[in-house]
């Protein structure tokens, strides 16, 4: 007895010293087999522990047995020796262990060695935590007293293993912590989205030992990158096919539960059991939440060693979620602040070149400067808006139609790269190009005379650039061959297939239209290069308004002042006409009756001596009559004074001219005017004057409003210019029509009968003709035919 | 015999042009202003008027406008010392315009012009 006591003592002392050494439990555990072992003396000793799971013991340490059956040899509980007793919490002692129905052989384990065998469940509280086995290779029928002292031992190395047990949890803990802090660091590491995510990915999965990782984010608009997806896998297609067949539906059930899941087994879950030909997983998946949104979904599958996920895991994953989310968010935000920045960045660039464009543009009330400087703006590279050629058209609204006024750019590709070289060498902005007077040293370069011939009329109709003005919007032209809105002409003129338009709008009236291409880099020209043309088109506009506006005060300051010195002319000439008109009255019809009465004495007389006297009288009286007819000649004649000028400027003056008249009288005009109408050789004043009478003829015949027709239109076969004035009145009749130019003629109760005479006179003296006739749908239509020039081919 | 109405304000030039119209064979009636020489139309009718153009009771267009409202067929010579009336529209309803002088003889040639 004395010796027992003394060995357990021994034995719980050498258990109790192997506890506090510092080796890990796998060596402790050993070591402890060995003492009991020996202390027992038996041949063989082994510890079996239940994993945390609890539903299996697994050899963890043995003396006597192979080695390699360490960490491999495993009962489920109640199965084999080991899993009853870990099952029932009772000692066991087997003399004949082979024979008892409880007993499973696994070979290849050692155990066929041994005869018989004591064990003892490892116990800590109520809690079992693993067998301990005595083995005997000899016939061994155990004393109760050995049966005690296994127990004993069992529930000293209970000790050891519950110790053990919570170190490796918080060895554990401080991994998993260590790991998360290391996640964090890498989360901040990267603000790409794509790389961030790969990163969460190879985390999660190393970190808890999965076969594979994938990420999801949702379609939501406030993260740039949509649907974006990640996976990161160690197994490969196994990963695939899993995540093909439960990724989707899982996530939708994280997403809508806003919490994190935990499938041990697809085969056990009621949705997924049936994996379709895929392997059965385990399964963990959290939400990224983001200020309690779901914007995406992480989930890992399987653990290696064929383990199923823990809550531990779950846990571990969701606070790497709340980590990752925070960096994808940051990451999607970045990606808009990017996108943003870089906006801005255009957008100032944007504004400061407009700034030096308004600069150079306020630099001048010259129109022709300023078209200049508007067009080297739209043409220049760096400080301007980079186009190869610009053309300026400005609209006029007497004749209504649109007339190129320059172009800037260069026409070819040799001096294209010469000229862009130039620029971009001098480094020179705008201003200093407009200050060194570069810019307008070359007037008549071949692409200014192009511009000057275009010339569209601004009826409505189906064409670019008259659609420009009419609806005061850009045009971009993509494909000028197959546009039925660029007329042939154009296409010739321009030579280009694509190109854009923009009105220039000025308290929103069109003036004008800038056109703009790229002839020589084909660059497409994109939305927004159209935009950043409107603005610049705006800006410009007001600046050619301005111009205009200046140009025109000018301009009516040179004539008031003209006018001013005519009239003051003409006064004099006035006074010295109506002084001649009484001195030729007073003097002509005195100088009448002399000489008449002479001439009448001279035929009485036969004296040849008084006659002398007579002629001499008659001469003087002659004499006189030549000097008072010489005086009289500066009275002008009224032969028109031919001067090359335009008949649809003229209309146009006219009508202006009577717009207040049209709108009381309720006048509704209609115009058609012919852009291709040549210059004729004219008397301005007199055709005006002509046109008037006609025109207000017409507005009388309407005593209650109708609709007046002006139309200009070119007759080529008779080499005429016509002009038509039609009215919606009674008419006129047979007899009227008779007698309508004769002076003093009149149909009116208060007429002076001789407007239409006065017309037909002026008419007669451009060498023209005038024709009447009725319409069928009532009123009359008087039309003037005028004669080209004699030597235009036009 | 054809009847000639010389309308003229000067008493002289109504003498001279009296002696050597009726000298050609004409019977010449004068007056000194355009309404004299409508009361004369009313009273008989002319073959041809010669008319001035500067008469203090009513002038020489007024006086046209009326003669030919009432006997549009009329011959009327305007006789003037004035030459730029011939550029005044109103005066182009006249079938002549002669600007007086000493020679009558283009007054001469243009009565038998007008009248045979």
């Amino acid at each position: 007895m004395a010796t027992t006591e003394k060995t357990e003592l021994s034995i719980l002392s050498e258990i109790g010293r192997i506890s506090n050494s510092s080796a890990g439990l796998p060596k402790k555990l050993h070591r402890i087999v060995e003492v009991v072992a020996l202390g027992m003396g038996k041949d063989g000793a082994s510890v079996f522990l239940i994993d945390r799971s609890g539903k299996t013991v697994t050899l963890a340490a043995a003396i006597g047995l192979h080695q390699e059956a360490v960490g491999k040899m495993s009962f489920p509980i109640g199965m084999g020796i080991a899993g009853w007793v870990a099952e029932q919490k009772v000692p066991l002692a087997l003399e004949d262990p082979y024979s008892d129905p409880r007993f499973a052989y696994v070979p290849e384990s050692g155990i066929e060695k041994f005869t018989s065998l004591v064990a003892a469940p490892i116990m800590d509280q109520d809690e079992c935590l693993g067998v301990i086995f005595a083995l005997s290779s000899a016939v061994w029928r155990a004393a109760s007293s050995e049966i005690t002292l296994l127990t004993t031992a069992a529930n000293q190395i209970s000790g050891v293993i519950r110790n053990a047990r919570m170190f490796q949890d918080i060895q554990d803990r401080l991994a998993a912590l260590a790991t998360i802090y290391e996640i964090g660091l890498a989360l901040t590491s990267t603000l790409d989205l794509e790389p961030l995510l790969a990163l969460i990915a190879r985390n999660s999965t190393q970190s808890l030992r999965a076969q594979g990782c994938t990420i999801r984010l949702m379609n939501l608009p406030e993260i740039a990158s949509h649907n974006t997806f990640s996976s990161y896998s160690i197994v490969g297609d196994v990963i695939s096919e899993m995540d093909a067949r439960f990724g989707g539906i899982v996530m939708e059930r994280v997403v809508r539960e806003k919490n994190p899941i935990l499938i041990q087994d697809t085969t056990r879950d009621p949705v997924l059991a049936d994996g379709c030909g895929v392997a059965a997983a385990s399964i963990i998946s959290v939400p990224l939440l983001f200020r309690d949104k779901v914007i995406g979904v992480i989930t890992l599958y399987n653990k290696e060693e064929g383990r199923p996920f823990t809550e531990d895991d779950l846990q571990f994953l969701a606070t790497v979620a709340s980590g990752a989310a925070v960096a994808v968010e940051n990451a999607a935000m970045y990606e808009r602040m990017e996108d943003l920045a870089i906006e801005a960045r255009a957008r100032a660039q944007e504004l400061s070149i407009l700034y030096d464009i308004g600069t150079a543009m306020s630099a001048t009330l010259d129109l022709d400067r300023l078209l200049r400087i508007i067009l080297t703006a739209a043409t220049m590279g760096g400080s301007g808006l980079g186009f190869n050629r610009a053309l300026l058209l400005l609209t006029n609204e007497r004749t209504n139609t649109l007339q190129g006024m320059m172009g800037v750019g260069p026409t070819s590709w040799e001096e294209a790269g010469r000229a862009w070289s130039e620029v971009s060498n001098s480094h020179k902005s705008l201003m200093e190009w407009i200050q060194t007077g570069a810019l307008f040293e070359r007037r008549d370069s071949a692409l200014n005379t192009l511009a000057k011939g275009i010339r569209v009329s601004l009826l409505p109709k189906e064409e670019v650039l008259a659609l420009t003005v009419l609806n005061k919007k850009p045009y971009n032209v993509t494909d000028a061959a197959g546009d039925p809105l660029v007329s042939p002409e154009l296409r010739d003129t321009l030579k280009v297939n694509s190109f854009a338009t923009v009105p220039l709008i000025a308290k929103d009236r069109v003036i004008g239209v800038i056109l703009v291409d790229n002839m020589f880099t084909q660059r497409l020209i994109t939305e927004v290069d159209i935009r950043f043309l409107n603005l610049f088109a705006h800006q410009a506009a007001l600046a050619i308004e301005n111009a205009i506006i200046h140009t025109n005060l000018e301009t009516m300051n040179r004539d008031i002042r003209a006018m001013h010195k005519q009239l003051v002319q003409s006064e004099k000439m006035a006074a010295l006409g109506a002084m001649m008109a009484e001195i030729t009255h007073e003097i002509r019809n005195p100088l009448v009756s002399i000489g008449g009465f002479t001439r009448r004495l001279a035929k009485k007389l036969r004296d040849a001596e008084d006659k002398k006297y007579i002629d001499i009288i008659l001469g003087e009286v002659a004499r006189l009559e030549g000097i008072i007819h010489d005086n009289l000649s500066y009275i002008k004649e009224l032969a028109p004074r031919l001067e090359e000028g335009d008949i649809n400027d003229i209309l146009g003056e006219i009508l202006t001219l009577y717009e207040d008249e049209f709108a009381e009288r309720r006048i509704h005009v209609e115009r058609d005017f012919s852009p291709s109408l040549p210059r004729l050789m004219i008397d301005a004043q007199q055709i005006k004057q002509g046109l008037i009478n006609l025109l207000k003829n017409a507005m009388e015949a309407m005593e209650n409003g109708g609709a007046l027709s002006i139309r200009s239109y070119s007759a080529p076969e008779t080499r005429e210019a016509a002009i038509e004035i039609g009215d919606t009145g009674p008419g006129i009749s047979d007899k009227a029509r008779q007698n309508i130019f004769n002076p003093y003629y009149t149909t009116k109760p208060r007429g002076t009968g001789l407007g239409l005479s006065i017309t037909n006179r002026i008419v007669k003296a451009h060498k023209g003709r005038i024709e009447l006739r009725n319409r069928e749908s009532g009123g009359s239509i008087f039309t003037i035919k005028l004669p080209f020039p004699e030597n235009k081919s036009t | 015999m054809k009847k000639i109405l010389v309308v003229d304000d000067e008493e002289n030039i109504r003498a001279l042009y009296k002696e050597e119209l009726t000298e050609m064979g004409y019977d010449v009636i004068a007056v000194h202003d355009g309404v004299q020489a409508l009361a004369e139309m009313d009273k008989m009718k002319f073959d041809l008027v010669t008319l001035d153009m500067r008469m203090k009771e009513m002038d020489g267009i007024e006086t046209l406008r009326k003669m030919k409202g009432k006997d549009a067929a009329l011959p009327v010579i305007i006789s003037t010392a004035y030459e730029e009336y011939k550029h005044d529209f109103g005066s182009w309803c006249s079938d002549a315009y002669v600007v007086k002088s000493s020679d009558l003889s283009l007054l001469r040639d243009t009565v038998k012009k007008i009248l045979g």
